[in-house]
């Protein structure tokens, strides 16, 4: 509730001061806030065509001036003249993709009262117009109309906030309109006129009346000569009769949520609670809610309690009574097997038929909560820990929205509709499973079928059983390399739109042809650098490595002892904190490899050229210096920023030829093989300290070098040398952790790996006490790597890596974190059995080298360390989003993977050797190492269901197979399957498929 | 998160200012003329402050007596009225740490500035007394002061002006702020004497990049001498008013 105070006092020349003045209610008390409000005439329009504008702008701190982003000569249409383009907020909210495309909408001004009601309204939103705003590509502009004197209007009393600010908008149409024909340089230019963008009719009507030019999305759109294909790109809630979804609004299919003020007393007296959904990928009609209080999650069953709620979105929740706890079911599925015959065009309400309203008291719910509690407490064997409190949901606080990637079900459409062109109603099953079928409309049916398509969300109303969204894209065929890669890189969030303008513009002027300066005295911090460029330096990577980041050296000093350096790319020289190209870094977080792609964290420039340790160049480095003893122990080390020059970029594979080869005795080789010596004396005493040597299924897929067809699955090989970089790798992030983290308690950014929690073994030991008579100690990590080792039956060579592979998935994963969020004994990183560890050694492709780098810098005073690495939250908040990133990065490639093993398989079709490593009473699961793929293999398929005998003490399957004859499986047995990839119809994904042979 | 952008990319802060903006000062000396030897008011956007100084004056009591100097006294009143939002923010109450704190720094703020060894054996005691709050709170309690300290006549060696400077993303210094600029950004309060370059207090209570500081320093005193401007010309008109009064007083 605001009352305006229309007070004003002229204060100095051009500055006019008012007070907004308004009631806010928190927590249910009122109070009156009184806020100044400055009104001036200085604020420029931004036109490059305005002849007045250029003379009142005032500098930044910085000195700069604003810069103008409006054409001088804006686009022009038939029918419309050259024209500005002022949004409205719902314009804005419904069609940000359309917004963003690069097709349509330029030289727009955002008024700043719809920036307000868009911030407000939607942040991803708003961050995502100031982006635009700030690349200057589509040249958007941000006018402060509140802020301007004349542009700034009063309410009236009895004026709701709403119309207030759609007057407020009109005001600044009339006013720009006004100030373009007075000022602009009409000897140079034609006039423009200011178009009004608005999908409120009524706001329309009186923009209309006030002379001012406007429009719906769907009237602009309509001067476009494409206009059919840019009309399917609208959302779905305007006010045009043709895209009215509900005919039947009298039907209800979903209760209706709480208001805000009930939600929020619910929440404050504890009846209600909030947490974040998340629904079983099993089950789509199954969801669980974490919420404060309570040990285990909420269940929440069903279509009706899930009320509309998606995966991910933060929801309000209220038990329901006690009858109605469950037990979580162990059914399999999925929307479309249960709901395939549903018609996009037709609105079911049968779920509603059994929906009594059932009314509990306060208190009673109170009591419930109790109850709940009880229950999740209660004795691990009993009956009653089986049920789980069960709750509905009754508010959205936040959904988890973001554009999905999946193909249209052929189940929904009808093929005559197909031969016409006009608008068809269709489902889209997303590739997410735990998601629920979305509904679009479309003309373009017929060129979409078969197509992965990215859709938006835009409504779900309560009377529609399915979310409605629009069509946002085409990616390309289904199954074909590039749909499938962007699809993938879309579904994990991975950002893969090239570097903006403004990221590219802090790259170094001079390009390519940058150098590192031949006065080392220009200026104080290259003087800080030392001059290592006499040292023999190699780089060894994988082979056609393009981003090297790191480098090393080795020399005998003359006491006995050996200097030993880990060079690292100084990525932190080019990327300087709180600028564009940082911010991006930062987002990235990391880079993602993909089978046959690569999506960098940084330009190109930078990490394939500039930092790149590239051979016989002059590069900068970060530069960690130890003196080691002929045992590899430590006796010195130091950090300093550097000037290197790589003698040789070494493949792995070149590296250990090199150091074999005796012939070779000049003093890089010799350099080598002492790298070479100690890294084995680190890798030993790493392993005696008990750090794990653990296995994951890792394959390479082989790309037929012509014709770029994968043609061959490979499982990754180690080489000696892959060990000597990655030893000294170890070693420099454990040196810079330590360093780190005395300089900086709270803020160091560390990495650490925590003990695995021993219930996450029972399983695997029971198995193995059975089947081996053996046993995984769990006492410390020692003792892990111990007993793992021990674990061998000479009888299968192979049992030991598989045994690994499964004791790899009973860990927890490593993450990133702030030192100041944990306490010393925590930092440990159980798996290098270290007790401090960070990320050092490759800026180039992960952001938490780059921040660790910077903190190194200013441990060692090269320079002062930005604020925001040393703002506790500030840095929380960098650790989080590099964590999900990293996630996120690591699921993509192995989608990718798993595609293109599906891919290989498709071809050959192939018998292969395989483990059990899982039992059911229905089925098995195997693994097949050399594809790195496990399936499970149900029952029905193996023989005859009925003939089966399932010794779960054991872990033993017996059945008849479809020869009649007996068979025994166990967990642990090699069997031999055959394997082919088949075509899942409902996912439009390949996946594989193993019978037992 | 605000619901407002703090600093926009296009230059403007929350209530329409640009960065070197301060907000509307006004002021007014001998608020009281009868019950104090001094007597300030001054208004910096919606922060209000009054103040009154009694002195020299015998001291109460004898512990509070210097022999070869005045003796001076600070005493804080922030009722809690004046919050800018009264149910949230409750930390200064009266005898709290921090308003003990702050007057120790007021005293010795003042006791560098009053000649004080003019006035041996005496009390000078200095009553503030805040009415409303909006941001830059201890720069207008030391304005407030210096405007009270002149009118009552004390012997100074100058005014003291006083002014807060915030950053904006590590990068943007940001010059008098608002309430609501207060809860977003770091900064500091600085008090100059006079036209000079001297500071004689500075207080920083969040973190603020050292890099920063001489930036955010620069701005902070031509703020200052701006204030100091515009507290000299009102205590300037007012004096001319009261001679034109009295004047006419003698002439009747
Ligand atoms: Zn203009």
């Amino acid at each position: 509730m605001a009352i305006e105070n229309p007070s004003k006092r002229l204060f100095t020349n051009g500055l006019v001061v008012t007070q907004k003045v308004f009631v806010r209610s928190r927590n249910g008390d009122a109070s009156k806030v009184v806020r100044e409000h400055y009104l001036r005439d200085d604020i420029p329009c931004l036109s490059k065509g305005c002849t007045y504008c250029q003379n009142i702008l005032k500098p930044d701190p910085e000195g700069n001036f604003v810069h103008f982003t409006l054409s001088a000569t804006p686009l022009s249409l038939e029918g419309l003249a050259h024209h500005y383009l002022v949004l409205d907020t719902n314009i804005i909210l419904h069609a940000i993709d359309l917004i963003e495309s690069s097709s349509i909408f330029f030289d727009v001004v955002i008024p700043q009262t719809v920036l307000e009601e868009v911030r407000n309204r939607s942040f991803p939103i708003y961050t995502r117009i100031r982006s635009l705003v700030r690349s200057d590509e589509k040249r958007f502009a941000v006018f402060h109309n509140d802020f301007h004197q004349d542009c700034y209007v009063y309410r009236n009393p009895s004026e709701s906030m709403n119309d207030r600010n759609d007057r407020a908008i009109r005001q600044f149409c009339q006013w720009f309109q006004l100030h373009l024909s007075t000022y602009q340089d009409k000897d140079h230019y034609s006039p423009i006129q200011v178009v009004f963008l608005c999908n409120d009719r009524d706001s329309r009507e009186k923009a209309k009346k006030e002379g001012i030019l406007s429009k719906s999305l769907f009237e602009y759109i309509d001067y476009f000569p494409n206009a059919n294909d840019l009309k399917d790109l609208i959302p779905n809630y305007d006010d045009e009769p043709s895209n009215d979804f509900s005919k039947n609004k009298h039907q209800i299919t979903y209760p209706e949520y709480y208001s805000t003020a009930k939600l929020m007393g619910g929440l404050k007296n504890a009846t209600l609670y909030q947490g974040i959904v998340n629904v079983s990928p099993y089950n789509f009609l199954e969801g669980q809610v974490s919420v404060p209080n309570l040990s285990k999650p909420l269940l929440i069953l069903g279509r009706e309690s899930l009320n509309r709620a998606f995966n991910g979105d933060q929801v309000v929740v209220e038990l329901l009574p006690k009858e109605k706890w469950k037990k979580p079911s162990s059914l399999i599925m999925e929307d479309d097997v249960v709901n395939a015959n549903d018609n996009a065009d037709d609105d079911d309400s049968e779920d509603n038929k059994n929906n009594k309203t059932i009314s509990i008291s306060e208190t009673e719910r109170k009591l419930l909560i109790y109850e709940a509690l009880k229950t999740q407490n209660a004795d691990p064997n009993s009956e009653s820990s089986v049920i789980l409190p069960t709750a509905k949901v009754v508010g959205i606080v936040k959904r988890n929205w973001r554009p999905f990637v999946g193909q249209i079900s052929s189940h929904s459409i009808d093929l005559n509709d197909l031969k016409s062109n006009s608008t068809k109603s269709c489902f889209v099953a997303l590739m997410d499973k735990s998601l629920p079928k979305v509904r679009i409309r479309t003309r373009r049916m017929k060129e979409l079928i078969g197509k992965r398509i990215v859709i938006s969300i835009d409504s779900w109303p309560i009377n529609s059983k399915y979310p409605q969204g629009h069509f946002v894209r085409s990616l390309g065929e289904i199954e074909s390399v590039e749909a499938e890669t962007e699809a993938l890189l879309l579904e994990y969030g991975v950002e893969y739109k090239p570097f903006s303008k403004n990221v590219l513009d802090c790259l170094p002027k001079e390009g390519h042809s940058w150098k590192v300066p031949q006065d080392l005295n220009a200026d104080e911090l290259i003087k800080k650098r030392k001059d290592l460029r006499d040292r023999l330096v190699c780089s060894i990577d994988p082979p056609g490595c393009v981003d090297i980041d790191d480098a090393l050296h080795a020399r005998r000093l003359p006491n006995g002892n050996w200097e030993v350096g880990v060079h690292i790319a100084d990525v932190t020289h080019f990327v300087k904190p709180n600028t564009p190209l940082d911010a991006e870094g930062a987002s990235r977080a990391t880079s993602v490899y993909l089978v046959d792609k690569r999506i960098d964290m940084l330009p190109l420039l930078l990490g394939t050229d500039l930092c790149s340790l590239k051979p016989y160049v002059d590069r900068f480095s970060f530069s960690v210096i130890w003196e080691l003893d002929d045992d590899a122990n430590i006796i010195n080390v130091d950090y300093t920023k550097s000037i290197i020059k790589s003698r040789e970029a070494f493949s792995y594979e070149q590296a250990q030829l090199r150091i074999d080869d005796k012939n070779n005795q000049d003093e890089l080789t010799n350099g080598m093989r002492a790298l070479l010596q100690l890294s084995i004396k680190l890798k030993q005493k790493r392993l005696d300290a008990g750090a794990l040597n653990l296995a994951s299924p890792e394959v390479k897929v082989h790309m037929d070098s012509e014709t770029y067809d994968p043609s061959e699955v490979e499982v990754k090989k180690l080489l000696a040398t892959n060990s000597l970089v990655e030893e000294f790798m170890l070693l420099a992030n454990i040196s810079v952790a330590r360093k780190i983290y005395s300089s900086f308690e709270q803020t160091a950014m560390l990495r650490r790996h925590g003990d695995p929690p021993a219930t996450n073994f029972t399983l695997l030991n029971q198995m193995l006490k059975v089947r081996k008579n053996m046993h995984i100690s769990l006492e410390n990590s020692k003792a892990l790597a111990d007993s793992l080792d021990n674990c061998v039956d000479p009888k299968d060579p192979y049992f030991n890596t598989l045994l690994r592979i499964m004791s790899t998935r009973c860990m927890l994963a490593a993450e990133y974190f702030i030192s100041g969020s944990f306490s010393y004994p925590e930092f440990k990183h159980y798996g290098l059995a270290v007790d401090i560890y960070t990320h050092f050694t490759s800026p180039i492709r992960r952001y938490c080298d780059v921040v660790a780098h910077r903190q190194l810098a200013a441990a060692i005073g090269y320079e002062s360390l930005d604020i925001i690495h040393r703002d506790k939250n500030k840095m929380d908040l960098i650790a989080k989003n590099i964590n999900k990133r990293h996630r996120n990065a690591q699921f993509a490639g192995r989608a990718s993977i798993e595609y293109y093993v599906g891919q290989v398989m498709k071809n050959n079709e192939s018998s292969e050797e395989g483990y059990v490593i899982k039992i059911f009473s229905n089925g098995i699961v195997v693994l097949v190492p050399k594809f790195g793929v496990e399936s499970l293999i149900k029952l029905e398929s193996l023989g005859d269901p009925n003939s089966a005998v399932f010794d779960e003490d054991n872990f033993e399957l017996s059945f008849k197979n479809k020869k009649n004859v007996k068979r025994t499986v166990a967990v642990f047995d090699r069997v031999i399957v055959q394997v082919k990839s088949v075509f899942d119809e409902r996912t439009s994904k390949r996946k594989a498929e193993l019978v037992l042979v | 998160m605000s619901r407002q952008e703090i600093y926009s990319p296009e230059g403007l802060r929350v209530d329409g200012r640009r960065w070197n903006e301060i907000r509307r000062l006004s002021c007014k000396i001998n608020t009281h003329p009868i019950s104090c030897d001094g007597s300030s008011y001054l208004q910096i956007g919606n922060t209000k402050v009054m103040t009154m100084v009694h002195g020299p004056i015998e001291p109460k009591n004898k512990s509070s007596l210097l022999q070869d100097r005045a003796y001076l006294t600070v005493n804080l009143n922030i009722p809690s009225f004046s919050f800018f939002n009264a149910t949230t923010n409750k930390k200064l109450s009266k005898n709290s740490k921090k308003i003990l704190e702050l007057q120790v720094s007021l005293v010795n703020i003042f006791q560098d500035l009053i000649i004080l060894k003019n006035y041996p054996r005496t009390q000078i005691i200095i009553n503030t007394i805040v009415l409303n709050q909006d941001g830059s709170l201890i720069s207008s309690i030391i304005n407030s002061i210096s405007l009270a300290l002149i009118d009552s006549g004390i012997s100074m060696y100058d005014y003291i002006s006083s002014v807060n400077c915030g950053l904006f993303n590590s990068k943007f210094p940001i010059l008098d702020l608002n309430y609501l600029e207060e809860l977003d950004l770091p900064f500091l309060t600085i008090a100059i004497i006079g036209k000079s370059e001297n500071v004689s207090f500075l207080l920083l209570e969040n973190n603020l990049p050292l890099d920063a500081l001489e930036k955010i320093l620069a701005i902070s005193i031509s703020g200052s001498h701006r204030i100091k401007d515009l507290m000299d010309n009102q205590v300037k008109k007012s004096s001319k008013l009261r001679i034109k009064s009295i004047n006419e007083q003698s002439i009747n």
